[in-house]
């Protein structure tokens, strides 16, 4: 290795301001989980829960799918939401969004179709690789050539959550990625937001203007 | 941004002198702030979150070489291209490099405090990049050409009114200056920018070395656009922010969040490992990490090393009694507040600074709410006496800092000085209140009223209820 590069420079001064191999000895030991917020049993109850104060929605569909379908086109015609937006691959997704058509008006269209038009205000269908109880977040990834943009552009993010993949905290998340890093994980908790005017909050900044799961079985 | 702390006392008096901006420092902290004593308070055991965060940043930084290293080993596993500034100059110099090697001609930012430090949009405007922030608070003062006023509030100086103004005179953008319609108006001129700019510039919360990852917090949702919809994403970090394991990060968000504005979490937590996979339907094509020393090997070297825990949070500034009251623009720099006193000196020098450490009680509440545990104010007085020792103390200073000394080393000399003045207190002074006093002494009562000592001191007034004698031990 050439031992003049910036890199090799920059990792003598920080070998030469540490000593070296003291820093090696020194370790933090396991996390003692009782730090940590406490996680109802129920995930599913959890998860709402902790959703709900994020300023989410959320729905949870048991037997009866209908009337879950009935309840999100309201809030979806509420704020005038008309298309409805799929990633190509997401069959889950595409199969919910055209069983919500009947209860529209509602265009279902994908990628190909975002860039060209201007968005009308729309709702992204993704389903999600994880859900966290203890925050009520929603897991994007890109595993798997995935698309982020169902939760990044539209005004609403619809997140279907299946219930398998409830897990109580952040670091069960992680840990079923770390091995092998996709490009990008992202936690979504809630709708965007911004206090930069006067400290008052506005939901619905650059991001979703809200985002509701449908927690399904 | 050029340090200018030497200033510190002018623009001290001036804002203290602004009433409306004193109203609006106190309401901002004193929100920020007990919206963090109540997350914390909700806790099972926020003092053990602490003293972990605490050790784990120290764990990092005890063997950084190592962490440092592997973290780059393996973001060039994922596809990331790194490279080192030593300092501020050279950051600058490659970020224009990477802009024009890949063609960029238009860059949208998210919130990067350490770009601010080396003044990163300029490196690039004077390489023909235009760059235009893309967080609310950075957008508008980026519109207004002022510097940020807070770590996580850059526009907290700003009224709604003023920034419908700005949206109109530099945007063409009229309003009726409600809040919500002026976010809709940033929120439509910056989806533009996202989607037709050539590179997305954001810092790193944390850069963790076991998977060459980096970790951003925002609420917006600007950070995930900058660093997915335009082609080319820069990294800009300083070497500091590296962790060693994924495991030890969402124990670092949590306190982060809390500690910045008492969220349990911000609405978007992004791991971004690398570039574009094959496969991927989108996200950028090259990932381009700049790792920033600045000054920072030479802290980590010395007795100092503790401000390198700073997770950047803003919690000592919003507990801060004198940043409550002059807010941040006084510190003349990037960072202000307790932090910004301990790092100006440290990156800029003492020489040009030294009135910020002296900008203290050292109440140390700070000390009480820094989540990583940083002795604040034990740093501030190391540099009091460091800049004692570089010679850069006041010869008035010196001689009362000595009296002082000598006065309360020995009881005797300090019970007759006592004596005395209560004696020359009860004659000259009314009411127990020194009002006035001369020359340069006067700075202390053009504000407030002196206590005047008392003419029994409470020693001798205690023993005498006691029925103890003079003499007696």
């Amino acid at each position: 290795m050439d031992a003049m590069t910036p890199l090799s420079r920059l990792l003598g001064r920080l070998r030469a301001a540490t000593g070296g191999v003291a820093g090696l000895c020194a370790t933090v030991g396991t996390l003692d989980v009782a730090i940590l917020p406490e996680v109802g049993g129920d995930l599913v109850e959890a998860f709402t829960e902790a959703l709900r104060s994020a300023g989410g929605e959320a729905f949870v569909t048991g037997v009866h799918q209908e009337e879950v379908l009935v309840a999100l086109a309201e809030r979806l015609r509420a704020v005038g939401a008309t298309g409805l937006f799929i990633a190509e691959d997401d069959v889950a997704a595409r199969e919910f969004a055209m069983a919500l058509v009947p209860f529209g008006p509602f265009v279902v269209f994908s990628e190909a179709d975002l860039r060209a038009l201007p968005p009308p205000c729309s709702a992204g269908f993704q389903t999600v690789d994880a859900a966290v109880a203890e925050s009520g977040a929603v897991v994007q990834s890109t595993r798997g050539g995935r698309s982020l943009l169902p939760g990044i552009l539209p005004d609403v993010h619809v997140a279907l959550v299946p219930g398998g993949s409830l897990v109580p905290r952040m670091e069960d998340v992680l840990a079923r990625f770390s091995a092998d890093m996709p490009r990008a994980v992202s936690f979504v908790t809630g709708p965007s937001r911004t206090a930069d005017i006067e400290q008052t909050i506005v939901v619905g900044a650059h991001g979703p203007k809200s985002v509701i799961a449908v927690v399904t079985p | 941004m050029i340090p200018t702390p030497h200033l510190f006392s002018r623009r001290a008096a001036k804002a203290l002198a602004n009433s409306r901006l004193q109203a609006t420092f106190a309401r901002t902290t004193g929100k920020f702030l007990g919206a963090r004593n109540a997350a914390f308070a909700e806790l099972p055991d926020g003092e053990a979150l602490r003293d972990r965060v605490a050790a784990v940043r120290d764990e990092a930084l005890l063997a950084l070489d190592v962490h440092l290293a592997r973290f780059v080993v393996e973001a060039e596993k994922a596809g990331a291209v790194v490279h080192v500034a030593d300092d501020a100059a050279m950051a600058r110099a490659i970020a224009a490099r990477i802009a024009k090697d890949e063609g960029v001609s238009l860059a949208v930012k998210s919130k990067s405090m350490v770009t601010e430090e080396v003044a990163l949009n300029d490196g690039l405007a004077s390489g023909g990049v235009v760059v235009i922030e893309s967080d609310l608070g950075e957008y508008i003062v980026q519109l207004a050409e002022e510097p940020p006023s807070h770590l996580v509030a850059p526009a907290v100086h700003k009224t709604k009114e003023e920034v419908a103004e700005l949206f109109a005179s530099k945007l063409g953008e009229k309003s009726t200056g409600e809040i919500p319609e002026l976010v809709g108006i940033a929120r439509r001129k910056l989806r533009e920018i996202f989607l037709s700019a050539g590179m997305g510039i954001s810092g790193a919360n944390f850069l963790v070395a076991e998977t060459g990852t980096v970790v951003l917090a925002t609420n917006e949702g600007n950070g995930r656009m900058t660093t997915t919809l335009p082609r080319v994403h820069l990294v800009v970090a300083g070497i500091e922010k590296v962790v060693p394991r994924m495991e030890d990060v969402p124990l670092l968000l949590r306190a982060l969040t809390r500690s910045a504005t008492g969220q349990k979490s911000t609405t978007y937590f992004s791991f971004l490992t690398g570039p574009k996979r094959a496969g991927d339907p989108q996200g950028p094509e090259k990932m381009h990490i700049i790792l920033v020393d600045n000054g920072r090997s030479a802290i980590l070297a010395g007795k100092y090393r503790a401000i390198l825990r700073c997770l950047r949070c803003g919690a000592c500034l919003n507990a801060c009694p004198v940043y409550q009251s002059v807010g941040g623009h006084a510190y003349g720099w990037v960072y202000p507040g307790p932090m910004g006193s301990v790092l100006t000196p440290l990156l800029t020098g003492l020489y040009g600074s030294t009135r910020l450490p002296d900008a203290s009680t050292l109440c140390g509440a700070c000390a009480e709410v820094c989540p990583a545990k940083i002795p604040l104010p034990d740093l501030l007085l190391e540099l009091r006496f460091d800049a004692r020792m570089m010679g850069l103390k006041r010869p008035e200073e010196i001689l009362a800092a000595k009296a002082l000394a000598l006065a309360t080393r020995r009881a005797g000399l300090l019970e007759a000085i006592q004596r005395v003045a209560g004696l020359l207190a009860e004659i000259f002074v009314k009411d127990r209140k020194v009002s006035w006093m001369p020359g340069r002494l006067g700075a202390w009562t053009a504000k407030r009223d002196l206590p005047a000592p008392a003419p029994v001191p409470f020693r001798k007034l205690w023993r005498k209820a006691r029925g103890i004698g003079p003499w007696t031990r």
